[in-house]
């Protein structure tokens, strides 16, 4: 495994409608390492995600991203993608009247027009989008349907893994990309990611989900508390997480 | 429809009786968000239109009839009609509503004292007609290249029992500056009908554009109109729908995008006069620059329409800089107690949700949102289609929504450039 860094994040603070989220986080993520990030609700795991994708309302106050040496920060969200960043959305938006078929190739057009690759055709694009939906258990209507308009939570993050499957980005970062999910996609989540990661794509998954965890074999497991990492460990961090939970006792202080 | 034989009045009387009347008011309610423009104009008496009318070359009076097919072709009975001649003009508006002293009747009135020339389709008649329930729909394609300055054009649309119709309208400003036009369509549903109108009227920034559609839907039978419009100097599209038979229906959806200066005035008004009638109305207009825009729907259901059902939305969209003014006005006026309405107008923006999705997926902003903006018209439109996008893939509609959206954008994108 290359070990060199993809994600190099530091000392990043980011505030969120006047309020300070971030404090300061430092992570590194070497090319094709899988990271988990965990955290009690409102610690801004998803704030992280946001605000490395460049969302408008996440305004990062102090601190460095670069992603394989390019500064994330300075760039437009469409070019944060297309530098490599893939994000799967917690709650993935409608697109009303705009075919998923349509949305997924005109994206991954975009991506691959920046890597200066040719465009995919329709026929070639249906092709491989009909193939890797059968792999995810997502029916073919779905990519007649537009954009997530009337899918349920589990096909929604089926959605959201098809387009990391056809968009292959550089690192990933799935935002509870196991909740709304059955069992079996579950199972399609962890095999899609250790095909991908095998392909050398790096992750940050944002999950609770011990099973899930433990099948991915993370590099590193690091734990979000009030906008700051304040433990990082490997998969038995995860564990006493999941058998303790995200409460810390006090440090025990010396009675006289 | 009642015949009067006021309806065919000639060219002398229309202009004597709209004289009388006087134009429209500048307080006019349906008409004074977007006030139209002065009588003269729509008569060709306005300065330099003296000439403007002169009588149309063409016979067909700068209609183009294509019928998709063999099949189609025997099922339709096509009349061009002159209406300078007597005869041909009681032809030519047997059977169509007199205009009364409404304001905005006297777009009608001026109608008729301008008016030369109409076509006038049969669909599904005459021996085939009683095959036609079970039969293809008959497709048609009809487009208007203006010819004259002033024009006063007319269409006459009957659709026999039983029949199905898609009639595809499309209309471009020929080589005519400032054009002044003003159409008068009529339709026909007969029972058990159905017809799918599908308009796209995109004029030119001079134009002066008033197109009135009167529909009158038989029982049982529905008529959908579908709308893809621009603003202009002055653009209106008014629709009446009469359902005074028993389970009539209509649905109309409009896709209205305004920019610059330009303006469009949308008015469409249900009529229930009979049981279970159905009438949906719904607009998507998107503005931008100093535009100004007005979304007038008017339900007026009568005593004794039990379960009558109306729906109207509109919602007016923001899409760039500048301070576009939409007016979304919802009228109703229900006599009878067992019906149900349900309205609402909405002012928004473009959903940031999906407009940052899609550029986290690489979208450049300017793609992202074009495809938003046009998936939303999409979506308008594919309503009054039972959703069925294929539909509006199969009818072509998917080039003329996306020209009318990048043209859209385009003229925020120059303004914001001039600006800068």
């Amino acid at each position: 495994m290359n070990a060199s860094p993809l994600l190099e994040v530091k000392d990043l603070s980011v505030e969120v409608g006047g309020h300070d989220v971030l404090k300061s986080i430092s992570l590194d993520i070497p090319t094709g390492e899988l990271h988990v990030l965990m955290g009690a609700n409102g610690s801004g795991k998803s704030t992280l995600g946001l605000a490395l994708a460049g969302h408008p309302q996440f305004h990062v106050t102090a601190g460095s991203a670069t992603l394989g040496g390019k500064d994330l920060l300075a760039l437009p969200p469409e070019k944060r993608a297309q530098a490599g960043l893939f994000l799967s959305f917690q709650a993935p938006p409608e697109i009303p009247g705009v075919r998923n078929a349509v949305f997924v190739r005109t994206a991954l057009n975009a991506v691959r027009e920046a890597r200066g690759e040719t465009p995919l055709d329709g026929f070639d694009f249906l092709k491989s989008a009909r193939g890797q939906s059968a792999e995810l258990g997502l029916p073919k209507a779905m990519l007649n349907r537009p954009v997530n308009d009337g899918f349920s939570g589990g096909e929604r993050k089926r959605n959201e893994l098809l387009q990391l499957a056809l968009l292959k980005p550089r690192l990933a970062i799935l935002d509870e990309i196991d909740s709304g999910l059955d069992v079996d996609g579950v199972r399609a989540v962890t095999k899609l990611v250790a095909n991908l990661r095998s392909q050398g794509m790096s992750f940050l998954i944002i999950s609770h989900y011990l099973q899930m965890i433990e099948a991915l074999e993370p590099d590193a497991v690091h734990r979000l508390d009030e906008g700051r990492i304040a433990e990082q460990g490997g998969l038995a961090l995860a564990e006493r997480i999941a058998e303790t939970g995200y409460a810390r006792e006090a440090p025990a202080t010396a009675e006289a | 429809m009642n015949a009067t034989n006021e309806a065919g009045l000639p060219i002398m009387a229309a202009r004597e009786r709209l004289a009388v009347m006087g134009w429209i008011p500048p307080r006019s309610e349906y008409f004074h968000h977007v006030p139209p423009p002065a009588a003269d104009v729509w008569l060709g008496e306005a300065e330099g239109a003296a000439s403007a009318a002169a009588p149309a070359a063409d016979a067909r009076d700068g209609w183009q009839l294509d019928i998709a097919d063999d099949a189609s072709r025997a099922r339709v009975d096509v009349q061009w009609l002159d209406a300078a001649d007597p005869a041909q003009r009681k032809t030519l508006f047997s059977d169509t509503r007199a205009p009364g002293d409404s304001h905005q009747d006297r777009f009608v009135w001026a109608h008729r004292a301008l008016c030369q020339h109409g076509l006038r389709l049969q669909v599904g008649s005459g021996h085939a007609a009683a095959a036609d329930a079970a039969a293809a729909p008959v497709r048609l394609a009809l487009h208007r290249s203006a010819l004259a300055r002033v024009e006063a054009p007319t269409l006459i649309v009957d659709v026999a029992p039983g029949t199905q119709c898609v009639l595809m309208e499309t209309h471009d400003s020929g080589s005519v500056d400032a054009l002044a036009q003003n159409l008068q369509i009529h339709v026909r549903v007969g029972r058990g009908a159905r017809m799918q109108h599908l308009r796209v009227v995109t004029p030119q920034a001079d134009s002066r554009m008033a197109h009135q559609i009167h529909v009158d839907v038989a029982g049982h039978g529905r008529y959908d109109q579908i709308l893809i419009g621009n603003g202009s100097s002055y653009h209106q599209q008014r629709t009446e729908l009469t359902l005074d038979s028993a389970d009539a229906q209509a649905y109309t959806g409009a896709a209205l995008c305004i920019s610059g200066q330009n303006t469009l005035d949308q008015q469409v008004e249900a009529l229930h006069g009979a049981e279970r009638t159905l009438s949906d109305m719904q607009t998507l207009m998107l503005g931008s620059g100093r535009a100004r825009g007005a979304v007038n729907i008017m339900t007026r259901m009568g005593r004794g329409v039990r379960d009558a059902r109306t729906v109207q939305m509109m919602r007016g969209i923001p899409t760039g800089g500048g301070q576009p003014r939409i007016t979304l006005r919802p009228h109703m006026e229900i006599c009878h107690d067992a019906v149900e309405a349900e309205h609402g107008a909405t002012w928004g923006s473009l959903p940031e949700d999906a407009l940052f999705y899609a550029r986290q997926r690489g979208l450049s902003e300017q793609t992202a949102r074009a495809l938003i903006v046009q998936g939303m018209l999409r979506a308008q439109l594919a309503h009054v289609l039972d959703d069925d996008m294929d539909l509006i893939a199969l009818l072509g509609l998917e080039q003329y929504l996306e020209t009318a959206v990048a043209t859209h954008l385009a003229a925020e994108t120059r303004k914001a450039g001039a600006a800068a």
